[in-house]
């Protein structure tokens, strides 16, 4: 090979090379992650009305699970759902209209107050807005 | 200096003088302002007013006693005239003066508004009026009805002079200073010798899980003497009812409990229950070496090569392979965060994880190597699960670290490149 070809395969290697580095970049960014960005203010949790009476779902609150719950009287309330004993994921019992913990048989009123078994402090509670049917999550103050 | 000017240095010095003397008088004033304000919350009858100038108020006591505060004055326990500045008069039998009670006096002396609920109901209308029939059930009622004077009262709890609600942080019965008020006699070797009650129970309960959360935590949630003895009714759990004590609080261990082959077990040899094998007073934070065979075993002490042996290692196996496979995503986990890389979804996997280890650990209560064997299958699948999420963002934190170095390098080969053709064109 010439010293011409030699360079000339250097030059488009190198454009090559430099190609790929700012297109694998820029074609990740155009991918999403599998997860929304950690710190967030507000989610959106779906439609309300879709949503049933008496249930409640796990929310992923950028790195926090938040409870929200529908009740009877179509009020949608909604807590951290991390129990404050050891960190469990509470759940919402229909039949007891309560915030439940399996771990140790917790409970947390609606109000999120800690009112039987051994967690010690009341759930974090989080403000639930509707916006023309979609519910917003957003934390207090 | 003319006529204008002096009188202007008048009138400044004036002024000058006259803050001077206006903020003297505030300081000399300053201790009587706030004695004054001290004697304005005491109640103004004639038994505080002589008490307190021949000095013989009673010892402790306070102005902000609940009961002065409520506008219950010595009158409102000791009868008496409060209005009468005579001394005889108004402490004499006529006027209704029962004077201090004598030690076994004291309960029906308090009960008489406290056991009331129609007088109650004036004052704090969801207060217990149930205490007086409770202290008759305790150690304590039971001593004092024996003739035993050196048993607590409800003075001796409450104080007498300075009563405060137990939700006040100062009250000696507020959830922080129960174990304080309770060790008063109950640490005294000497005061409770005769009693054959042992005397290090604070001393144990200090260092145990309950009271570090209480003491140095601050954790009111935390139970203290009374949350395990009862207020009142103060005595000692038996038996049958210690389980009943702990599982207030901790619910499943109780009813995994109940439902076990080992209540039955328990219960036919006279054991303790939860004590037999987390102590009282002294209860430590629970680790997983106190249940299998090893040397901090706790099921080793009654159990010896039998089908309870077995299982005691079975469950504690279980339980390591769960805390093995856990510690090693979290290592992992903590190795995507310091990398800077998404570490959310392996948290939540992982807090789920950490959810069935503590359900194993709770459920170790069944005593059944097949429902912790359950619980803890499922906490390692879903740490594998986390594990193989971080070792996939190490990788391609790896991948992106190469691929910069890569980069680099194209990027300086290019540049050379250029320079090269650059010169060949110039050399044309």
């Amino acid at each position: 090979m010439n010293r011409r070809g030699f360079v000339s395969l250097l030059l488009g290697g190198g454009i090559l090379g430099w190609l790929g580095a700012v297109l694998y970049p820029i074609i990740s960014y155009l991918n999403p992650p599998k997860v929304p960005e950690a710190n967030v203010q507000t989610v959106k949790a779906g439609s309300a009305s879709d949503f049933p009476k008496n249930t409640a779902q796990i929310v992923k609150f950028g790195r926090k699970p938040v409870i929200l719950i529908k009740t009877n009287n179509d009020e949608f309330l909604a807590f951290a759902a991390t129990c404050t004993h050891l960190d469990c994921i509470v759940q919402y019992r229909g039949d007891l209209k309560q915030i439940w913990c399996a771990c140790h048989n917790g409970l947390y009123d609606l109000k999120g107050r800690n009112i039987s078994g051994p967690p010690p402090k009341p759930l974090d509670e989080y403000a639930v807005n509707i916006v023309e049917d979609e519910i917003h999550i957003s934390e207090m103050g | 200096m003319g006529f204008y000017e002096a009188e202007k240095t008048h009138r400044v010095l004036s002024i000058v003088t006259a803050i001077a003397i206006l903020v003297v008088f505030q300081l000399l004033m300053w201790p009587s302002s706030v004695s004054a304000e001290q004697e304005a919350e005491l109640p103004d009858d004639q038994c505080v007013r002589c008490h307190q100038e021949m000095e013989i108020l009673p010892e402790g006591f306070v102005p902000h006693d609940v009961h002065l505060q409520d506008g219950l004055s010595c009158a409102g326990c000791h009868g008496g005239d409060p209005t009468s500045d005579d001394e005889d008069a108004a402490m004499s039998p006529e006027a209704g003066f029962v004077g201090v009670p004598s030690k076994s006096e004291t309960s029906a002396f308090c009960g008489k508004c406290h056991s009331d609920i129609e007088f109650m109901r004036g004052y704090l209308p969801r207060i217990p009026t149930d205490q007086i029939a409770q202290y008759a059930t305790s150690g304590h009622g039971k001593g004092l009805a024996a003739g035993d004077v050196k048993v607590a009262g409800c003075v001796d709890c409450h104080t007498s002079h300075g009563i405060l609600p137990a939700s006040d942080s100062r009250s000696s019965v507020h959830a922080l200073n129960v174990p304080h008020t309770c060790k008063r006699c109950h640490s005294d070797a000497e005061y409770m010798s005769g009693y054959g009650i042992r005397t290090d129970q604070f001393e144990k309960f200090a260092e145990s899980v309950h009271g570090v959360a209480l003491f140095e935590n601050q954790d009111t949630g935390s139970p203290a003497c009374n949350d395990c003895h009862g207020n009142h009714g103060a005595s000692p759990p038996q038996v049958e009812s210690i389980r009943q004590v702990c599982g207030h609080c901790h619910v499943n261990n109780m009813l995994y409990f109940n439902a076990s082959t080992m209540a039955v077990a328990f219960k036919a040899n006279g054991f303790h229950a939860c004590e037999e094998c987390h102590g009282n007073h002294g209860v430590k934070k629970t680790t997983d070496d106190m249940v299998g065979v090893g040397e901090e075993s706790t099921c080793v002490g009654c159990h010896d090569g039998d089908a309870g042996y077995r299982a005691a290692e079975v469950i504690r196996e279980h339980l390591r392979e769960l805390v093995s496979a856990y510690e090693e995503a979290e290592v992992w986990r903590t190795e995507v965060h310091r990398k800077g890389m998404d570490d959310v979804e392996i948290g939540f996997l992982l807090q789920e994880s950490h959810q069935n280890l503590i359900k194993a650990r709770t459920l170790v209560h069944t005593f059944d190597p097949e429902k912790v064997g359950e619980m803890t299958t499922g906490g390692v699948a879903k740490a594998r699960t986390a594990l193989e999420l971080a070792v996939e963002q190490v990788e391609e934190y790896d991948f992106r670290r190469r691929g910069f170095g890569l980069a680099t390098i194209f990027i300086t080969i290019l540049i050379v490149a250029l320079f090269l053709r650059i010169r060949q064109m110039e050399a044309k």
